[in-house]
């Protein structure tokens, strides 16, 4: 069961007056134009016992995400295909208004969302993680802690965990007698495409992109916007409880579409620097 | 003039041997007083203390804070004033004795998100701080530009009698509040200033520590004035202040330092040369525990124009050993009673004299 | 595995360390932007982030203690940080590390200064390699002090261990797993205290003596690396004096 709740964030009302006025004449809060994303620093290879991890840092907001590679049974009605799972977490290190414990209805749809992305877009080729069909594949998990929060985590946790599955390095399996057997060798991962989500919120009027956790608690709405190499979207999400316009939405897509190539090319640098 | 001893200090390090007194942030093991904190520590005939660098605002009666107001009951608001209890303002204090929530809309004054201004009438380990909006220049805050800096800062930014918060007030043409708790507020017409005001002020925040901060930040807004009678720049402070945390029971800080501070606050706020008809009020600040301070400051007027003070150095060290000299110097001038307290209620009576309205 | 791959003819461990050696530490304060304090410890191959929030309102308010301030202390490792991938809920180890952790800190901090508040001490272990919960309390005693919280001292941890004959300082993974002993001691340096104290193994009286003493040692050299840390942060690079006489 999911109940509106009074958010836990109170933004001075000097600060949303600041940032209305600011918005009038083009500039957010922090300077920036409304489809400006703030830095984005990506470290790759951080966590070295894991198979793939990497550390995003949009603005303040700050995630790691680490790839661990195993064998287990397939999904049901999946039974040639790979096992992905992923998860996310924030941690109460994130900021002052996070309760440590079970994951909440927003944890949970951050989730959800960042799979939505990486398994619609078929970003990794599951079938060619089978190894026994319908006993034994590949088990990929892709596990996020989010460690400071200053906004837009969908966006950071989302580019931690493509950055990563970019740059993993698979374990090769192999069959021998019925058994599955590591071989001790690496091999890249099977990439078909590169996800990339946009997150967009609309303050008053205004739709800005990359919001930081203050525009977040002042927002109308929110439109995360997710698209794949070749232009496709692949995944949709409206948050929060206030409404869009349909041209709002279809500009926002248009954005999403181009920013997504933007940070798309740095994603494809990525291995050539790692 | 007193022998300091004066240096870095973490938890746990000892500053010095012998019968010493412990002022603030400083406790007893063994024979030893040892830091309980990151600073500063200064050990002199009065006594050890440690300024410190960090930490959250601890409440103290009579401090000035700006809070935000993020709830409200039938009979009181809540605030947040940055620290680690929320505030109350009672409905009383804004409607009078008579209020009653039936006939007496709350939200009419103040609502979720509004700033204010207000001073702590009281504070005790069994209960969180109260409020009060009732004296001159104090109530809700309209508009500004928002900014949070750690409260060890915020003598620094004050300066020496505002020294520095005038500084940046002239140099931008504009108006700076500041809580206690590390809260400031900056109003001005021009968005330059405004903004060149914030640099500052956040140079300030971040080099509190450090020597020659005041020429940088002139530098910064562009000021060069020869005939100031400011002295070149102090990290440091000898001040007997009132531990940042009055509740501790390790600075053993003695009931007069409490009722001074009180006293001087008092005069402070009574004193508070408002020349301006502005509508926000400017700042009174007293001296929470830290560095670089000599004492309760006054409030200080505003943009208005400012009679020339007489800078009394008190006893200042500073890191950088070349401005020893002029310390020293300085301070030979001054009668220079070690016990800060009642230095600088010898200067207030004096300024109170001089005092331009 | 007999100790021999543990320990060769010359001395030399598992990853090429004298029996006396401590991994490399790095520290780094003030690493994570919203927190009071926070570290980042780097040691061996553990790498672990902790964030101090408070003191703070306690919420819920039942269980704010009316003359001291309560401290909360969550150890948690991350999915992808041990060699099998974990399940991101708490199991039993990390509740009761979370527990040693809480009291290995808590004779260090003056609580009674912060009555009916709470402090918050939040462990994240992004990668674990042997001694993360040594390792945590080395960075949490570091945020504690970055929050600027009432202390009486540093905490300082460090294990020693025993592998066949040898008593080694500073367990590693493979000498946690494959070893005879594997003690972890907190100790507050100045005040000359211990606050944790664990064993894992078996140890003669002899053993467990030169095992202590040894622990200590290395605490007090970790409590180095943890001073020069945080002077490294407040004071830049005028590490030295500060003693002046005015």
């Amino acid at each position: 069961m999911s109940s509106s709740k009074r958010s836990t964030i109170i933004v001075e009302q000097l600060r949303k007056q600041q940032m209305l006025e600011a918005l009038l004449r083009g500039k957010r809060l922090d300077g920036r134009n409304f489809d400006s994303y703030r830095d984005l620093e990506i470290e790759i290879g951080i966590i070295d016992k894991a198979s793939g991890s990497a550390r995003v840092k949009l603005g303040n907001t700050e995630v790691i995400a680490g790839i661990k590679v195993e064998t287990g049974e397939p999904f049901e009605g999946l039974e040639n295909k790979g096992a992905l799972i992923m998860s996310a977490e924030v941690l109460p290190t994130a900021s002052s208004h996070v309760e440590p414990g079970p994951p909440d209805e927003e944890a949970i749809e951050l989730s959800r969302v960042v799979d939505r992305g990486v398994r619609e877009s078929k970003m990794l080729d599951l079938d060619k993680l089978s190894l026994i069909p319908g006993k034994i594949v590949y088990t990929i998990f892709v596990d996020c802690s989010i460690i400071n929060s200053d906004g837009n985590l969908l966006d950071a946790t989302s580019f931690a965990v493509v950055a990563a599955l970019l740059t993993c390095k698979l374990p090769i399996f192999v069959v021998q007698d019925d058994k599955v057997v590591n071989t001790g060798d690496f091999m890249p991962p099977p990439i078909t495409t590169i996800p990339i989500s946009v997150t967009a919120v609309k303050i008053g009027d205004s739709v800005l992109l990359d919001p930081t956790m203050e525009e977040e608690a002042c927002m109308d709405a929110r439109l995360t916007i997710t698209t794949q190499s070749d232009g496709d979207f692949v995944a949709l999400q409206k948050g929060y409880a206030g409404p869009f316009a349909i041209s709002q939405i279809l500009q926002s897509a248009e954005i999403a579409r181009n920013k997504g190539e933007e940070i798309r090319s740095r994603m494809k640098g990525l291995n050539k620097t790692g | 003039m007193q022998e300091i001893k004066r240096r870095y200090v973490i938890p746990g390090d000892k500053i010095i041997e012998g019968n010493y007194k412990p002022l603030m942030n400083v406790m007893k093991s063994g024979d030893y007083l040892i830091s309980t904190r990151i600073g500063i520590a200064e050990a002199g005939k009065d006594g050890v203390k440690v300024i410190p660098l960090s930490g959250v605002y601890i409440p103290r009666v009579n401090d000035l804070v700006i809070g935000k107001v993020i709830d409200r009951s039938s009979l009181s608001w809540d605030i947040d004033i940055n620290s680690c209890f929320f505030a109350h303002l009672p409905a009383q204090d804004v409607f009078g004795r008579d209020f009653s929530p039936a006939r007496d809309d709350m939200g009419r004054q103040l609502n979720i998100g509004d700033l204010i201004i207000a001073r702590i009438v009281s504070f005790d380990r069994t209960r969180d701080p109260m409020l009060t909006v009732q004296d001159k220049d104090l109530g809700k805050i309209p508009y500004g530009e928002f900014i949070k800096i750690s409260p060890t800062r915020v003598p620094r930014l004050i300066g020496k009698r505002g020294s520095m918060i005038q500084t940046i007030e002239q140099a931008t043409q504009t108006r700076v509040i500041i809580g206690q708790n590390g809260i400031v507020v900056v109003t001005g017409r021009d968005i330059e200033g405004l903004s060149l005001a914030v640099k500052a002020i956040k140079m300030v925040e971040e080099e509190s520590h450090t020597t020659n901060l005041t020429q940088r930040v002139k530098s910064l807004l562009n000021v060069h004035d020869p005939s100031e009678l400011e002295q070149s720049e102090n990290a440091l402070s000898s001040t007997a202040e009132v531990s940042n945390d009055a509740l501790s029971s390790t600075a053993e800080v003695s009931n007069d330092a409490l009722s001074s501070t009180a006293e001087v606050s008092n005069d402070a706020v009574s004193s508070s040369s408002s020349s301006s008809s502005s509508p926000t009020p400017p700042v009174t600040s007293n001296s929470s525990s830290q560095i670089n301070l000599d004492t309760q400051e006054q409030s200080y007027s505003t943009a208005e124009s400012q009679p020339q003070q007489q800078q009394q150095q008190q006893n200042f060290a500073s890191v950088d050993s070349s401005n020893i000299k002029d310390d020293v110097e300085q301070s030979e001038n001054d009668d220079a009673s070690s016990n800060l307290a009642d230095a600088y209620q010898k200067e207030k009576k004096q300024e109170a004299n001089n005092e331009v309205v | 595995m007999n100790e021999l791959t543990l320990i060769d003819e010359h001395g030399k461990r598992s990853d090429g360390r004298g029996i006396d050696d401590l991994r490399p530490i790095k520290i780094t304060v003030g690493v994570i932007k919203n927190a009071d304090g926070s570290a980042f410890i780097e040691f061996g191959k553990n790498k672990i982030i902790v964030a101090v929030y408070g003191p703070r309102e306690v919420h819920p308010k039942h269980m704010a203690l009316p003359d001291r301030c309560v401290l909360r202390c969550r150890y948690h490792m991350s999915p992808f940080s041990t060699d099998t991938r974990k399940n991101p809920a708490p199991s039993r180890r990390e509740v009761e590390i979370s527990k040693v952790i809480r009291e290995s800190l808590e004779p260090s901090l003056i609580l009674s200064d912060y009555p009916r508040a709470v402090i918050d001490v939040f462990v994240e272990v992004l990668q674990a390699d042997g001694g993360s919960r040594c390792a945590g309390i080395i960075a949490a005693s570091v945020a504690l002090a970055d929050a600027g919280i009432n202390m009486r001292d540093l905490v300082s941890a460090c294990a020693a261990g025993r592998l066949g004959d040898n008593i080694v300082l500073d367990i590693n993974d493979l000498e946690d797993k494959e070893g005879d002993a594997d003690m972890p001691v907190a100790y507050l340096p100045n005040i000359e205290q211990i606050t944790l104290l664990q064993l894992d193994g078996k140890l003669s009286t002899s053993q467990f003596n030169e095992c202590l003493n040894k622990a200590i040692q290395g605490c007090k050299l970790v409590y180095e690396i943890q001073k020069e840390a945080l002077m490294k942060k407040y004071f830049g690079n005028e590490l030295e004096l500060k003693e002046e006489v005015v």
